[in-house]
């Protein structure tokens, strides 16, 4: 993962936004009022859910039509000297000096601002009222009480939910781009998941898309409902960014999921979020013990303990944090799932090819797994046929055959190239 | 067994002495156990030693003297590691035990493999029913390690141990097997044989046959060639990825070795813990890496997860490599 995708992929052109023409019709009449110099209002209000491309068509707008881009968001502090300097100045000042810098100023996300920011929102209507150029808020929710004042002086504009086929079309095209063969069931599963929100289903996209030039179903499977109230990645977020306990330990609370796959998401994740050696160390050593717990909660079915179990998993973790720098660095799917639903498979195929050597050569399966069957291995990747016919005599059935050698098959293991001393383990 | 089936059998099997007379090493042990056979006498047994010195095969060696070719009827032989607990083990005596014998014998013989793997628990439920069962009944116990079986078994038992062959002895053998299937064995590759075996000889014949499968000449390189694939460099890779502090890569190699290769956690534990002496850190950092390891080892048998608990394990190694921990 180099650059996240939802930042490759973000739309350059008005013609590249997915969906919601008909708002954005409305918008670009409204631009246009603008570059005619007659605005129907001073700002327009977009509004609706996540991820269906308000902010991006601000962005291609903006582009397409000579603007700069003003952008404050909502995790900006909004105090109302702030926002009147940045604001006023940028809303005044290119029509005075008659220059070719027009500017959008963009203030995202307004219906995130705090009780405190009052004084903010009674800066922006102030501001809204003596603009020479246009503004443009987002929120989620525009029938928010607090934004009253707001709504009376803005052109209102809603975004829905994208259709499915509409992120379906999106995810092929990035997928064409990234050189990937995707299955159409795949992508429409990402799309329904995503419940209308684009940039979610692209960034599942680039997480099941990771390290593979093909995805099939069977490859999306394990996503898991994205629970609304708070994405996996954001809670991960949290728990590796907490300065206390309790706050780790709330954010498990955020999310409807199961522990031990949260477990999961959390060491898969340890490495690359916690950089320094000794955090590392610790976090993991937290972890450990958190598993010892769990393993307690199942062998001596003492539900109770469990609270322990979550508590050390997410505080420990966040505890761990001291030398680390902050620094964004994107969230893996915990690869080891796809192994642990097939290792007890696995291993029961491996029970029964070591119970039949066993027998024989007068020793146990784990001797035979350990110290037999590599050799075996061996041989049936450098002289098949005895190897299968050796198996064979051993009663082995074609299907236990065909798991040892696909053992030597799939590439785990090179063929032996190099040569002397430095071979041996 | 037909000949062309012999053809294709582990050669561990298929040169597996029979009889005591065909075991060329341990003199001492095959020189008391003849008289056994001579009287048709003996004592509860306990066969301790490393891996591949003959303990399990001299076993049944004495069974095939003393009760001759079908001495599998009154020859039992159970695995510790394999068998569910010791329960399983008691019915199973209980059940061999009764039944008469139909030989000249007084008694048959009963052997369980990796005792040390039971629990001082289980050795004390086994103690009672060896001496429930003494007049019908001799228990051969195998080991690596004789003190790791409980003392009340250990006074109980003649204790025989088992050492590593020597080079001539395990020459021996492997010229006896290469005489037999026509293989060409060199002097270095014999010596390189037996320098990865280390006197186990069930990994020098595995050796061997592994690479004779290959079609030429065994010199030392192709020996070399058939460890460094089979014997798991992963372990060795795996600490040393974390050592160079790459934490990731070192997973990684750990979840190969555990979902793809198949290894129990508890080997790779033990294969970590003989690599931690060869690694360059200082020695009080050993005694601190064994320290940990052992404590992730009790973890794993407690029924921790395997992965999660020896990450740990790895996580701490890193910290050791730069000289932090």
């Amino acid at each position: 993962m180099s650059i996240p995708w939802i930042v490759k992929y973000r739309p350059k052109r008005v013609e590249e936004v997915v969906g919601n023409d008909d708002s954005k019709k409305k918008f670009i009449e409204w631009i246009e009022s603008w570059v005619k110099g007659e605005p129907i209002r001073k700002a327009a209000l977009l509004y609706g859910p996540a991820g269906v491309g308000k902010t991006s068509l601000v962005e291609a707008v903006a582009k397409t039509y000579g603007y700069d881009l003003v952008e404050l968001n909502a995790s900006d502090q909004r105090s109302e000297t702030i926002i009147k300097r940045i604001v006023g100045i940028a809303a005044s000042q290119g029509t005075l000096t008659g220059s070719a810098t027009r500017r959008i100023i963009l203030l995202d996300e307004v219906d995130g601002m705090s009780e405190e920011d009052r004084g903010g929102l009674k800066a922006i209507v102030e501001v809204l009222e003596r603009t020479r150029q246009p503004i443009v808020l987002t929120a989620n929710d525009a029938w928010d009480p607090k934004l009253t004042p707001l709504r009376s002086v803005c052109l209102m504009i809603e975004f829905k939910r994208l259709k499915q086929w509409e992120v379906v079309k999106k995810l092929r095209d990035i997928c064409l781009k990234e050189g990937i063969e995707a299955d159409r069931e795949a992508l429409e599963f990402i799309a329904k998941r995503s419940e209308g929100d684009l940039r979610s289903a692209i960034n599942d996209l680039q997480i099941v898309a990771q390290g593979r030039m093909k995805i099939t179903i069977e490859d999306v499977g394990w996503l898991p409902y994205r629970n609304r109230i708070e994405p996996i990645f954001d809670v991960l977020s949290i728990i590796f960014n907490a300065k206390t306990i309790s706050t780790a330990r709330r954010a498990l609370s955020l999310i409807d999921i199961d522990p031990d796959m949260m477990f999961e998401w959390i060491y898969e994740n340890l490495p690359s979020q916690l950089t320094d050696p000794k955090d590392l160390a610790v976090a993991m050593e937290n972890l450990a013990k958190a598993d010892l717990i769990r393993s307690r909660v199942k062998l001596f079915q003492r539900w109770d303990l469990l609270a322990f179990a979550t508590e050390i998993m997410s505080g420990g973790v966040a505890v761990a944090r001291e030398a680390t720098k902050p620094r964004w660095t994107p969230f893996h799917f915990p690869e080891r799932i796809k192994f642990l639903s097939s290792i007890k498979e696995e291993r029961g195929v491996m029970d029964s090819i070591a119970s039949k050597i066993a027998s024989r050569c007068l020793t146990s399966k784990r001797t035979v797994i350990s110290d037999v069957i590599p050799y075996i291995l061996f041989m049936l990747m450098n002289n098949p046929d005895y190897g299968v016919k050796l198996l064979r005599n051993y009663d082995l059935t074609s299907s236990e055959i065909e798991f040892l050698k696909g053992k030597v098959g799939v590439g785990v293991v090179e063929a032996p190239r190099k040569r002397g001393r430095s071979a041996g383990g | 067994m037909s000949l062309s089936t012999r053809e294709f059998e582990l050669w561990v099997e298929k040169y597996r002495p029979k009889t005591l007379d065909e075991i060329v090493d341990q003199k001492e042990i095959v020189e008391r156990l003849r008289k056994f056979v001579e009287t048709k006498t003996m004592p509860h047994c306990l066969f301790a030693g490393p891996p591949g010195t003959g303990k399990t095969t001299a076993a049944h060696c004495l069974a095939h003297d003393l009760f001759g070719e079908d001495y599998r009827e009154s020859f039992l032989e159970l695995n510790a590691s394999d068998e569910r607990g010791i329960d399983v083990i008691r019915t199973t005596v209980k059940n061999f035990a009764r039944s008469a014998t139909l030989t000249d014998v007084p008694f048959k013989i009963l052997v369980l493999d990796e005792a040390d793997n039971l629990t001082a628990d289980a050795q004390q439920a086994l103690r009672r029913t060896m001496e429930k069962y003494t007049d019908t009944c001799r228990f051969i116990l195998s080991c690596n390690y004789s003190n790791r079986i409980i003392e009340p078994i250990q006074s109980r038992t003649a204790i025989f141990r088992f050492t590593p062959l020597p080079p001539e002895d395990t020459y021996i053998y492997l010229k006896r097997i290469c005489d037999a299937e026509g293989v060409k064995l060199t002097e270095d590759g014999a010596r390189a044989i037996y320098e990865v075996a280390e006197g186990d000889l069930r990994k020098a014949v595995n050796t061997l046959q592994a690479a004779a499968s290959l079609g030429k000449p065994i010199i030392a390189d192709v020996v070399y060639d058939v460890v460094g694939w089979v014997h798991p460099k992963e372990v060795a890779e795996m600490m040393d990825y974390a050592l160079k502090g790459d934490f990731s890569k070192s997973r990684s190699s750990l979840r190969m070795l555990l979902y793809q290769r198949g290894y129990a956690g508890s080997d790779i534990i033990k294969r970590m813990h003989s690599r931690i002496f060869e690694l360059d850190v200082s020695e009080k950092q050993k005694i601190e890496l064994i320290n940990y390891l052992g404590e992730i080892d009790f973890r794993v048998a407690q029924g921790a997860d395997e992965e999660v608990q020896i990450s740990a394990f790895l996580a701490r190694l890193a910290l050791v490599g730069r000289g932090l921990g």
